[in-house]
């Protein structure tokens, strides 16, 4: 089938068993062309049996799933011309060169991209000649996006783009991986970092036990109608109730910040005494860690 | 790109991998080029029994050490190179870009009979002026007709066995562990004139002494005819065996 669809990525009731283990319970999932969608979900979630399916690299036991208007079970050549994979880890020849690599792997694809432009993208333009085994771990993983993208591809499976990065390094791949998005092609991107879903996708899908468990923008799922507000203890100090404190700190969660905070703010005004206070809305990550541990108990 | 252009592409870089792997290019092309220079100074001139004639020591010892060059590039290269790229996810990731895996395969096994049939030529090149080995026009054509089918047989055993071991760790020692045993009864360090009856029969089981005998045959003095088509019949069964096993067995992940 090669009708185009309206969505990069189709997914509805996907079912995959391993045994006796459940890795997908009728998993539903829709990916936008041109959007970035991040897959959330602890080890074991089925993030990987989701994306592998989608890959074409494994077929599922039950459900519908449809990719570029394709059957990714299927396995077709064009298919394949019209996806880029970026895995965490794959193997390359430790004697082959940069630009090397990426003509051969070009060569199969209908248009491939100019094997320059795609090292200027990624930050390699003068390691060309460079042999993989003397790249550097980080140049390495860049090596394998600009491979991903040598077919020019409509949509990009990017696994762990990060995993083990520094700082630096994560931030400039980030800015890679944005300047993609500016190019209009779909990305659906496995994480297991808050900041990266939260600094590159449009929408975040969480997965916990073969289950969608959440999804919406990152304000969205970040947004929750509580605050936590948190203060370091003084003696007298009239606490709210619902408060814990804990290591001489008191912590509560509040729909009502300004009213909870009033008396103790006319409390501590009245004795000239300066709190050391803090609120915040709950992170993506707190709400991450809620959402997995619910599922979880 | 046509497919036959992509196979061309893909061929040209495996050579190009192999020639710059120091490991590859030390066992198939300086190993046996050291053997014969060492073997054939010695013992250029003595007298030895080899496929029924009485024939000198390097005319014999260098048709054999080529097979020897021609298994380590078709055969124990490829097993660890395939075994190794299934281990580090090459095939993961060749299998999702539109490379055809047939294509892949065959740009490994293609330039591995390359590669074995360059070193075979290098031998040649080295031992004819300087040990006097004697080539025959007429047999010429059955000798490279003999190498061919050797080092396709040799790539599709490489590639089911490849198949069929676990790991990478374990492709090393069951490529060697099923090759020299058998090169030892198979004429290729000393010729099976003279070995007892039963040990030729267990030899003439396996492909390699036919290999030897059809491909060492072609170098006997005074030997100006015959086609060795039972040897290369057999050596194209179990070429065939190997490839119903690689197809059936193959696996891109580890």
């Amino acid at each position: 089938m090669t009708m185009d669809s309206l969505d990069a990525v189709r997914v509805r009731g996907l079912r995959k068993r391993y045994g006796d283990l459940t890795a997908l319970d009728g998993v539903d999932l829709n990916v936008a062309r041109g959007e970035v969608l991040a897959l959330l979900g602890p080890n074991g979630a089925g993030k990987t049996t989701l994306v592998e399916i989608l890959e074409g690299h494994r077929r599922a036991d039950d459900g519908f799933a449809s990719v570029l208007g394709y059957d990714p079970g299927k396995r077709e050549r064009a298919f394949r011309e019209r996806i880029g994979i970026v895995l965490q880890e794959a193997g390359l020849d430790p004697a082959i060169k940069v630009r090397e690599a990426l003509e051969l792997y070009g060569a199969s694809y209908p248009s491939p991209r100019p094997a320059g432009e795609l090292l200027e993208l990624v930050g390699l333009g003068d390691r060309g000649e460079a042999r993989a085994a003397d790249l550097s771990g980080g140049q390495r993983r860049r090596l394998d996006l600009a491979l991903g993208l040598v077919g020019d591809p409509e949509l990009v499976f990017l696994d762990e783009p990060t995993t083990g990065f520094d700082p630096a390094a994560r931030r400039q791949s980030w800015e890679t991986i944005a300047a993609l998005r500016s190019l209009g092609k779909a990305i659906l991107l496995t994480t297991h970092y808050m900041e990266e879903a939260q600094y590159l996708a449009d929408r975040v899908v969480v997965l916990a036990h073969g289950n969608v468990v959440a999804e919406g923008t990152p304000e969205e799922l970040g947004r929750d109608d509580a605050s936590v507000v948190s203060f370091r203890v003084v003696p007298d100090a009239p606490l709210p109730e619902g408060a814990i404190v804990e290591r001489g700190v008191a912590r509560w969660r509040t729909e009502t910040p300004t009213r909870d905070l009033a008396p103790l703010l006319a409390w501590a005004a009245a004795r000239d005494l300066e709190l050391q206070f803090t609120v915040t809305r709950p992170t993506l990550e707190d709400v991450y860690l809620e959402l997995t541990e619910e599922v979880a108990a | 790109m046509s497919t036959v252009a992509l196979t061309g592409r893909w061929i040209g870089g495996r050579i190009r991998l192999t020639a710059r792997n120091p490991r590859a290019l030390v066992f198939t092309f300086a190993f046996p080029l050291i053997l014969v220079i060492l073997f054939s100074a010695l013992n250029g001139n003595a007298k030895v029994d080899a496929y029924g004639e009485s024939m000198r020591f390097a005319q014999f010892y260098t048709p054999a050490i080529a097979v020897f060059s021609l298994v380590t590039a078709c055969y124990t290269t490829l097993i660890l190179g395939v075994a190794t790229a299934r281990d580090q996810g090459l095939l993961k990731r060749v299998r999702g870009t539109p490379l055809p895996m047939g294509v892949y395969l065959g740009s490994w096994v293609t330039g591995a009979a390359a590669t074995g049939l360059g070193a075979v030529l290098l031998l040649f090149v080295v031992a004819v002026p300087a040990f006097g080995v004697k080539l025959h026009a007429s047999t010429l054509p059955t000798a490279v007709l003999t190498l061919v089918l050797g080092a396709a047989c040799l790539a599709a055993l490489g590639v089911a066995v490849a198949s069929l071991v676990k790991s990478a760790d374990q492709a090393m020692p069951i490529a060697q562990l099923t090759f020299l045993p058998i090169s030892f009864i198979s004429g290729i360090w000393f010729p099976l004139d003279g070995a007892p009856g039963w040990l030729v029969s267990v030899a003439h089981f396996f492909p390699l002494s036919h290999l030897v005998n059809a491909f060492g045959g072609c170098f006997v003095p005074g030997k100006t005819s015959g086609f060795p088509a039972h040897d290369l019949m057999i050596v194209a069964i179990w070429g065939l065996v190997g490839l119903y096993v690689a197809v059936r067995r193959f696996r891109w992940e580890p």
